[in-house]
């Protein structure tokens, strides 16, 4: 070899010397760099996995709670119905009864009245009683008899009235519902579920009665599910009332009286789409717009505890959207008042 | 004509070191004359002594580049402690340096003195944007803002922080022959150029979503109303925060995140600064990368950018990547050029470095954005 070959190769050796001894000071810090970072991938790691143990934890916490409360809600579901068709059964059974009463009625008034006539005519035919009759019709006090009887009479009428057409509402509205829609009178429903309501709506010490105004429109029979149509009337009712009711809070009873409590309730037909429409709206608190986002959440409720099962909203906003493939919607202004919007297809 | 040449040594001696790359650069020319460059240099070495024989070499050229935490060249790949040159031939590309001094005081003046510098020599109007600015002493997103200011919104720009090989100590700029810090030069392509780009980065968010409760720009101080360590060292254990496990930051909407990787902290104030700024009230996560994720991601951006090609043969390709990249994949930081290697039939020049934030517009649009832990791919050519 030439003496510039030798050197060019020392050359290269030295350069090869620098690089290697340069490589080694850098393995070196990059070997300590790559352990810190795999001691922290390996804490990462380690924490995202417990995160994700207590997740699973709570998340089969909450699916035990889910199902406990499907539970109940079977078995109350299933207290319900049969409590439904007790009600029906009871309607129907007491329905025979009254019926003896209010057949019996009118012939007991015609034997009434014309009893009364012949006493009259004894009287007329032989104005001298004796001392004894004289003493007893004193004492029965027969003029007043003669005046309260067809009173008494009429009131028992009125009540046997009353009795039929509650245990008529208890029927309607408990009827239970078969896989198939039905024909349905929805302002039967809706009448039904005010009779329900009807001790709810009186007066009491607090505040006079719940004004109820109705506005029906003329339509058709529509096909639907009845029983959970009235389902949604109760519970739009009972939230309404509610609503007044929590309005009234801290106003005398001649202040609630100069503005009364109010619910409208509004139907009519929707010609050019085939829907009927329902409007229910209340004087009451109305819903601020937070509590309007999630109304119709699952088990969401604004009531105390105990009170509200957050599943009444949510229920009926199936029942209508799903169920019968109608719209619901909400308007309402914090301190006016609410308006629930349903509108259900005729068939 | 567009021509790039590359050279590259690993040679620990700066003088060896620049006459090789001098030496591979002159036969690569084959008699061409290059008008511009860029020198991508690891810290140890006489950066200023390099310079110097550049431009005796090359005389009249437009010089920029940077300190940086590992080179990419067609020539030696993936090295660390190299230097890497790019030299640029082409009569019908204008190619302009300026350079904006003590960004940290000013970035908007700093950043406008650059782009008035470059633009003052050219005859053309500005194409796209290379620079390689200060790391340590401003955040990358005020740099940039600054560039935007000066070149209009649309005008695409490129390149990376640079870096001191993870010391975070002291970063170098460089301008024709001046070595300096707190610094952003840039070069200026106009006329002809053609270019195409992508970005990838691989990493994704792991664990739990916080909010981000107190924050002034890039110093993060509270996340969900705790000190912002706290929440490092829930998921590092005692270890500190560091770029590979970066925050994720998400839009608006929850769904898209794009990532700020933390370069120093706090211990008393429990404070963590970031690279980028992060907005207030930001849902983040953390985020890691496992060696496939940031593999494949490599490979995307070199493929996306490559069929993005507007012309039909292109010149040189640029990698910008970024430093929590490398040093995750250890040993296997080779392949991430290798693999951009595997999709070229033939030769294509290329040349790089390890970033400490990179700069692109996002996929398909003009709208630059500051990036962590990203590869950005930037191919140029002019037919």
């Amino acid at each position: 070899m030439e003496i510039g070959d030798y050197q060019r190769e020392i050359k290269e050796l030295k350069k090869a010397k620098r690089i290697i001894q340069k490589q080694l000071e850098r393995s070196e810090s990059d070997r300590i760099k790559l352990e810190d970072i795999n001691k922290k991938k390996e804490s990462l790691l380690r924490t995202v996995i417990e995160e994700l143990k207590e997740y699973q934890n709570s998340l089969e916490e909450r699916s035990q709670e889910l199902e406990m409360m499907l539970l109940n809600l079977q078995i109350m579901q299933n207290k319900m119905s049969s409590l439904g068709n007790l009600v029906a059964d009871v309607a129907h059974e007491i329905n025979n009864p009254v019926s003896f009463i209010a057949g019996n009625l009118t012939p007991a008034q015609e034997y009434i009245e014309n009893l009364l006539h012949l006493i009259n005519l004894y009287q007329q035919t032989y104005p001298k009683a004796s001392q004894q009759i004289q003493k007893t019709i004193e004492v029965i006090e027969l003029e007043y008899i003669r005046e309260d009887l067809p009173k008494l009479i009429s009131s028992m009428k009125e009540g046997t009235d009353r009795i039929c057409s509650i245990s008529d509402s208890l029927r309607i509205f408990s009827r239970a519902d078969t896989e198939q829609k039905l024909l349905f009178n929805i302002h039967e429903g809706i009448d039904s579920t005010l009779m329900i309501l009807k001790h709810r709506l009186k007066a009491n010490k607090i505040r006079p009665d719940i004004q109820v105004v109705k506005d029906y429109g003329e339509f058709p029979l529509i096909k639907c599910f009845p029983g959970q149509l009235n389902q949604v009337f109760m519970n739009l009712l009972a939230n309404a009332i509610d609503a007044v009711e929590e309005s009234n809070s801290g106003l005398s009873f001649d202040k609630i009286k100069a503005n009364p409590n109010q619910i409208t309730i509004h139907t009519a037909l929707i010609e050019d789409i085939n829907h009927v429409l329902i409007r229910i709206q209340d004087n009451g608190v109305g819903i601020s717009a937070d509590v309007q986002q999630k109304m119709f959440e699952h088990l969401f409720t604004t009531k105390p505890v105990g009170k509200g099962t957050g599943l009444g909203l949510s229920i009926a906003y199936q029942i209508i959207i799903q169920k019968h493939r109608g719209t619901f919607k909400v308007n309402s202004v914090l301190g006016e008042g609410s308006e629930f919007i349903i509108t259900i297809p005729i068939y | 004509m567009f021509k790039a040449v590359v050279g590259h040594s690993n040679d620990p001696d700066s003088l060896s070191a620049v006459e090789e790359v001098i030496q591979q650069c002159v036969s690569f020319l084959a008699g061409d004359i290059p008008k511009a460059g860029i020198l991508f240099a690891a810290i140890d070495f006489e950066h200023s002594l390099i310079l110097q024989q550049i431009h005796q070499a090359f005389s009249g050229i437009e010089l920029i580049g940077g300190t940086t935490d590992g080179e990419i060249s067609s020539v030696l790949e993936f090295q660390q402690d190299s230097i890497t040159l790019m030299l640029f031939c082409s009569d019908e590309v204008e190619i302009y340096a300026g350079v904006g001094r003590k960004v940290s005081d000013d970035p908007i003046t700093a950043t406008k003195q650059a782009v008035e510098e470059a633009k003052a020599k050219s005859t053309a109007d500005p194409k796209l944007c290379l620079t390689h600015p200060e790391s340590l002493t401003t955040s990358g997103v005020s740099i940039l803002n600054g560039l935007k200011l000066a070149l209009g919104q649309d005008m695409p720009i490129f390149g990376g922080l640079a870096g001191d090989q993870s010391r975070y100590q002291n970063t170098y700029q460089f301008f024709q022959t001046e070595v300096l810090s707190d610094s952003v030069p840039i070069l200026i392509f106009s006329g002809t150029i053609l270019f195409s780009h992508a970005v990838a980065s691989g990493w994704h968010p792991i664990g739990q979503t916080s909010k981000v409760t107190k924050v002034d720009k890039n110093i993060l101080y509270e996340i969900d109303g705790k000190p912002a360590l706290d929440f490092y060292h829930h998921y590092l254990g005692l270890l500190p925060p560091s770029m590979e496990y970066p925050l994720a930051v998400f839009d608006q909407n929850g769904e898209n995140f794009y990532i700020r990787a933390p370069i120093s902290y706090n211990q008393e104030s429990g404070s963590i600064t970031f690279f980028g700024d992060i907005p207030d009230q930001a849902v983040i996560q953390i985020s890691e990368a496992a060696y496939e994720d940031i593999l494949a991601a490599s490979k995307a951006s070199f493929m996306n950018a490559l069929d993005n090609y507007p012309g039909t043969e292109p010149s040189a390709v640029l990698f910008f990547s970024c430093v929590a990249r490398r040093q995750i994949l250890g040993t296997r930081a080779q392949e991430e050029y290798q693999n951009t290697k595997l999709c070229l039939t033939g030769y294509l020049p290329a040349c790089g470095f390890y970033s400490y934030g990179e700069i692109a517009p996002i996929a398909r649009t003009n709208q630059t954005q500051f990036h962590n832990e990203t590869f950005v791919t930037l191919i140029l050519g002019n037919r």
